[in-house]
């Protein structure tokens, strides 16, 4: 033959087409399997437990809310039973364990776990092992195969993560409606609405991003971690709280709202610093002082014309907290994402050796 | 049509340049060994050919005018990198499956027939290949992708003797009946004596000697061997000192 025939696109076997994103799925998620099996069983072993404990509960909190009048003995009997039962847990059915509060504790890692060992290899092992030098020279492209590699378990991720957030709402609905836990709260927060999702895709695009900056799955995940759980505390102290402002109230003991702070104003009007609030209870009379009861000090603080005010979040707000938060781990995720792809195309135009240092 | 064209390719990792300064015509057509001491930028040039390394300067092109790493180029020329990575943890078949899922020419027949031609099980794992096997088995990838260039970096370092000799025949009757181009790096000459029709010598990051072989035995009146390590041999006074690897 001649060595006219070899140029390029000269063949009729082959179009202008691109590699089917279809075809590069398949790829993806013939070299994902490890991370599909292993999120499905780590997600579906929590979600068999919470739809068994979902069933139990309901029907358990059904009788609760059932039992009338409320205020009555009986029923407030019946409602702490319920929460030693299912909230603190030690008290109820085996099954139980440690109840819903250590329960959705536990959730609160599996955002980072799902992400960290899904996203940190997707770069870092073809990078560390040189099978990028097969994966990048093929038919396809590297753009394309980047594309694929990070969309499509992210797609999947999200999707996985949210119908779990659903189960976990079906399971936790019990102390919510019963207004003793707001979903407000940092910890119920998380594990509800969109933002259980989005923390997870943001876990996966920083592990995906770190594995392409370092080249290594095992550091990409160790600063995973870090980050996260800095990003993760930071924005339930210092960002969560300034969505929007916080409303003031006369009150304590709030449960429909996330209190961001709280503070005593004496009769004149004065706020009390804490040093006084904490002299004041000192020099409380022996029976207040000595009191079992938790709320003997704000009973005495009423009658003395004290006042009890809040800065609150209050449960209304819920939805718009949800979506502020999804959307700017969503606007980081992305962000992240496209710096992994970027990272790939640049791969090569560095001062990078690519056989080794 | 050149195969690989470069003009003053240069290429630096942070301090030192791998390669610098080469300006190189490989024909097609021909069975092409790059020749040089470990670290003299053969992997640097080939991987720049493959469009996996951009130049730090100069101009390279492949297939008669293609920029490296564009559809065209992608699509055209089959690469196996040194020690033949391929996915550890994938059946062969996979491997191959992953590979016609990667690309938009494929020919799943050649890729089967030449596997069981070499007796490698399609349900064996690819990490449990012996180095032979494995190096087939991307041979096998980047010829059912029916290239029109073959480029393949130092595919026989890894291997042994009959291992090599072996592969060698599979890339020599690949070129022959598929009228495929092949460009191939080795530190080891002997191997090469009797498949390679052009020579590439290339030392320090420079070109040494580049021809075709015929005309080059007749110019120094040696044999191949001979003329590779004369001139891996000859010295280049100039910019040695910053041309340290």
């Amino acid at each position: 033959m001649t060595t006219g025939t070899l140029a390029p696109g000269a063949g009729p076997a082959i179009g202008r087409r691109p590699v089917p994103w279809a075809k590069l799925a398949w790829v993806t998620l013939r070299q994902r399997r490890g991370l599909l099996i292993g999120g499905g069983i780590l997600l579906g072993v929590f979600a068999v437990y919470m739809v068994i404990m979902a069933v139990i509960q309901n029907s358990a909190y059904a009788a609760v809310a059932a039992c009338h009048p409320a205020a009555a003995l009986k029923c407030q009997q019946l409602n702490d039973s319920f929460y030693r039962s299912y909230w603190g847990g030690g008290a109820g059915p085996v099954l139980a364990g440690g109840g819903a509060q250590t329960v959705s504790s536990l959730l609160f890692a599996i955002p980072v776990l799902l992400g960290a060992f899904g996203g940190a290899p997707l770069l870092a092992r073809e990078l560390e092992s040189g099978t990028f030098r097969f994966a990048w020279t093929q038919g396809a492209g590297r753009t394309r195969w980047a594309v694929s590699t990070l969309v499509l378990p992210a797609l999947l991720l999200t999707a996985a993560t949210g119908a779990f957030t659903a189960i976990f709402y079906w399971y936790f609905r019990p102390f919510l409606e019963d207004q003793q836990v707001s979903e407000m709260l940092p910890l119920a927060f998380a594990v509800l609405g969109v933002a259980f999702a989005a923390w997870t895709l943001v876990a996966y695009s920083l592990a995906a991003f770190l594995g392409a900056v370092f080249r290594r799955i095992l550091p990409a995940m160790a600063v995973t971690l870090v980050v996260y759980i800095a990003l993760a505390m930071a924005t339930a102290i210092a960002i969560r709280p300034h969505y929007a402002t916080p409303v003031t109230v006369q009150a304590w003991n709030n449960s429909d709202a996330w209190v961001i702070s709280q503070w005593v104003k004496a009769p004149d009007g004065q706020v009390l610093t804490q040093p006084a609030l904490n002299s004041l209870s000192q020099h409380l009379p022996p029976s207040v002082q000595n009191s079992p009861s938790p709320d003997a000090f704000t009973s005495w603080l009423t009658r003395h014309g004290y006042t009890m005010w809040q800065s609150v979040q209050p449960d209304s707000r819920f939805w718009q907290f949800q979506l502020t938060e999804g959307g700017w781990l969503l606007a980081v995720s992305a962000a992240l994402i496209a710096g992994t792809i970027w990272l790939v195309r640049r791969r090569g135009a560095l001062h990078l050796r690519l056989d080794g240092p | 049509m050149n195969v690989i064209d470069t003009v003053r390719l240069g290429k630096r990792y942070r301090r030192s340049w791998a390669l610098r300064d080469c300006t190189l015509a490989i024909p097609g057509g021909h069975i092409a060994a790059l020749v040089g001491p470990n670290g003299a930028g053969k992997t640097t040039l080939l991987t720049m050919a493959v469009g996996l390394t951009r130049p730090t300067a100069g101009t390279l092109t492949v297939l008669g005018g293609e920029p490296p790493g564009s559809p065209a180029a992608l699509d055209h020329i089959g690469f196996v990198a040194q020690d033949a990575p391929l996915y550890r943890n994938l059946p062969v078949a996979g491997m191959l499956h992953l590979a016609r899922n990667l690309n938009r020419r494929w020919d799943q027949r050649r890729a089967t027939g030449r596997l069981a031609q070499l007796e490698i099980p399609l349900r064996q794992k690819v990490g449990e290949l012996s180095g032979g096997q494995k190096a087939q088995l991307a041979l096998t990838i980047a010829l059912a992708r029916r290239p029109a260039l073959l480029v393949l970096d130092e595919p026989l370092a890894a291997l042994d003797p009959v291992a090599r000799e072996d592969f060698l025949a599979s890339v020599v009757a690949a070129a022959q009946d598929d009228g495929i181009s092949v460009v191939l790096s080795s530190h080891v000459l002997a191997e090469l004596e009797r498949v390679a029709t052009y020579l590439v010598v290339l030392t320090s990051g420079e070109v040494r000697v580049a021809g075709a072989v015929r005309e080059l035995i007749e110019t120094h009146g040696a044999g191949l061997e001979e003329i590779a390590l004369r001139h891996l041999r000859a010295r280049v006074p100039s910019s040695r000192t910053e041309a340290g690897q």
